[in-house]
């Protein structure tokens, strides 16, 4: 069978297969992108906080045209407990500024226009496909598979996710590790913008995002989330993998009861249900990005390659993988320059990244997931911190002790010592 | 053989959502080709394939006809080129304006020996747009067609009804609507779809089809789900003897 060749093929229609894309394209690159969705977007749930400094680099004021929801000016860190909660609240007015620091997306939307803006640079883009196999001379990836079908390309880049089975056939990724992924269960609840901006103390496209820790996530390694759309409100919690199988929790049983929490229920109240989902995530930063990233004729990006960053604070994917689909596009035009598509040559990609913000700050967190995995994080200091300022708030007419004494009573009350709170202050304290 | 194939862009009805007041909600749902016009689309491939010639798609209707997607799904299923009238006055044409666009369409398009249409748009199924185009462009005209079989100018096609299958010969040009079991529509392959983005496609106003005023006829007062019946919510659990004379006395008092 005859097979068709183009000069790069990618896997995968989201941020990083089409940034990728559309860079290649405007270079005037010949691209394929085959996405096994229906449309690009469309086996997204939900969506996420998108930290778009860097598309801003690839499609200069691109929230004038993109389907964005709202610009995150509002960062709330939650410690919960069983009934109790305490909020870190953050403002700042230069978030609500152009080129704005990060949105809210829906990415159902968000993928699909960007998909759009690929196709209109000259991505040639084929929906409906699924992608079986790479295919390989030796150790030099050659092309695709798909059903009876083949296809070559000078560069395949695998853009397929976190289950990246590309990247695994490839040769270049075993198995992921349970402690390093982490289950994803989220809803998107409807309401009216009015009611959001006013719940959540937003003027105009002002959004807010919340990280919850402790009794959010039921004690399980992870946390949940929460955030504002224009007329939607996305929340979900992220359950360690390993960590969720020892403590026999379910997810959805989880989400549930942070739904009718206290601090929850009356910001979700009236509100209309209208999806619910579960995805796997990854939890790993660094130490789950392989030590190869290329290999002959083969790129690896987003989060395909492992690039997520979960600090606790914050969680970031997209704009890791269009950074990291940015360096692949670069790393490729210079490749094609000198006609030599070798792993040595496509290495430049990891040059690239070492000396962008994605592997600098896949560096600087790379203690976080180990950090993480310390269990008082879930499972005590919430509490702790909750004890203390009902202490401190609470006056039932016993007699008043001072701050430093309540704490250094609610420590033993919690089977905590100051050296466990020192030690893991300090450790946090270099980790985030 | 020049064929012509008609389809309609239409909301997926699977997302289609029936409110309270029973007005459907269309935000949620998808585009798609009919799905009663890819046999269409298919059966008009096979002919091409039989007797040669061309099949070229055609569709009229508002400005989102030129979404890309929709665009490259008609074309990947296999039609050599594809022709487009848009017009935003056409979303929410009656059958007469349909079948007035498509035949003026297909008249500037020129030399079309067969047209081919769904037996009804996915939609509205009316069922009049194939019947109304015949009569408007003059040629000999079928609906109901499960199988098409080409031979020298003339198609012989059946049409399976209720106890047996009626065999004609049409002369050609013929405008012939089929049902969907005249053929199993295909599923578009990797390089059916990227063949496609490259295939040439012509896009016309109404006023380039000499169609400047083209009127609606009817008028749709209002498009409503049926009500629902109101359910008696009546459960009976178990196996007993007792439940099944309950149930059995449940349903002889419903149908006194």
């Amino acid at each position: 069978m005859s097979a068709d060749k183009y000069e790069v093929i990618i896997i995968g229609g989201g941020p990083s297969g089409l940034a990728a894309a559309y860079k290649l394209a405007q270079a005037g690159v010949e691209v394929v992108l085959v996405e096994r969705g229906d449309y690009c977007g469309s086996k997204n749930l939900s969506g996420g906080v998108f930290y778009t400094r860097v598309l801003d680099q690839l499609i200069p004021g691109f929230w004038e045209e993109a389907p964005v929801e709202r610009y995150i000016t509002n960062y709330v860190t939650t410690l919960m407990d069983k009934e109790d909660y305490f909020n870190l609240d953050y403002k700042g007015q230069a978030l609500s500024k152009p080129p704005y620091n990060a949105f809210s997306v829906l990415r159902a939307k968000f993928d699909r226009w960007l998909a759009e803006k690929a196709e209109d640079a000259g991505v040639m883009l084929v929906n409906e496909i699924k992608v079986e196999k790479v295919l390989k001379e030796g150790n030099k990836v050659t092309g695709i598979v798909a059903g009876d079908e083949e296809m070559l390309a000078d560069v395949v880049i695998a853009a397929d996710g976190i289950n990246s089975f590309i990247a695994q056939e490839a040769g270049l990724r075993g198995p992921i590790k349970p402690e390093h992924l982490a289950v994803g269960a989220k809803a998107l609840i409807e309401l009216p913008r009015e009611k959001i901006e006013d719940r959540f103390r937003l003027t105009g496209n002002e959004g807010t995002a919340y990280a919850m820790l402790g009794e959010a996530s039921h004690g399980v390694a992870g946390g949940a989330f929460l955030y504002t759309n224009i007329d939607s409100l996305s929340i979900g919690v992220v359950l360690r993998l390993d960590d969720l199988v020892k403590s026999g929790a379910k997810p959805a049983e989880v989400l549930d009861d942070l739904l009718e929490h206290p601090m929850v229920a009356p910001l979700v109240k009236d509100g209309k249900m209208v999806e619910y989902g579960a995805h796997l995530t990854a939890e790993g930063g660094l130490h789950m990005v392989p030590q190869q990233l290329v290999a002959d004729g083969f790129i690896m990006v987003g989060d395909a390659a492992g690039f997520t960053i979960n600090s606790g604070l914050v969680i970031r994917g997209m704009d890791l993988a269009v950074g990291s689909g940015i360096a692949a596009a670069e790393a490729i035009i210079e490749a094609k320059e000198k006609n030599d598509f070798s792993a040595a040559s496509l290495n430049s990609y990891k040059r690239r990244l070492d000396e962008s913000f994605v592997m600098k700050d896949l560096k600087t967190y790379a203690k976080a997931p180990i950090f993480m995995e310390n269990d008082r994080l879930y499972k005590s200091y919430s509490k702790l911190a909750n004890d203390i300022f009902g202490k401190v708030y609470n006056h039932d007419l016993t007699p008043k002790e001072l701050l430093l004494k309540t704490a250094l009573k609610a420590l033993k009350e919690n089977n905590l010592s100051i050296f466990d709170l020192a030690r893991d202050g300090f450790k946090g304290v270099r980790a985030l | 053989m020049n064929v012509i194939t008609c389809y309609k862009i239409v909301p997926d009805d699977q997302d289609i959502i029936v409110r309270d007041d029973r007005t459907l909600g269309l935000e949620k749902a998808e585009l798609e080709i009919g799905q009663y016009d890819l046999p269409a689309i298919e059966a008009g491939m096979q002919v091409v394939a039989d007797a040669g010639g061309k099949v070229s798609a055609l569709s009229v209707g508002p400005k989102l006809l030129e979404n890309s997607k929709l665009k490259k799904g008609v074309l990947s299923r296999g039609p050599a080129d594809l022709y487009l009238v848009v017009d935003d006055s056409l979303a929410e044409a009656d059958t007469h304006q349909t079948a007035r666009t498509l035949a003026a369409a297909i008249q500037k398009i020129g030399d079309a020996d067969l047209v081919l249409c769904g037996e009804g748009s996915s939609d509205l199924y009316a069922q009049q747009v194939g019947p109304q185009l015949g009569e408007l462009l003059g040629m000999a005209n079928i609906n109901a067609v499960s199988k098409i079989t080409v031979e020298g100018d003339k198609v012989i096609v059946e049409r399976t009804l209720e106890d047996e299958v009626e065999v004609l010969e049409v002369s050609l040009p013929a405008v012939i609507s089929v049902t969907t079991d005249i053929v199993q529509p295909r599923i578009p392959s990797m390089k059916e779809v990227l063949s496609a983005g490259k295939k040439p496609v012509t896009q016309w106003s109404l006023a380039d089809i000499g169609l400047a005023d083209n009127p609606q006829t009817m008028e749709t007062i209002n498009t409503l789900a049926p009500e629902l019946a109101e359910r008696k919510q009546i459960i009976i659990e178990g196996d007993s003897e007792e439940a099944v004379n309950e149930l059995w006395e449940n349903l002889r008092q419903e149908l006194q």
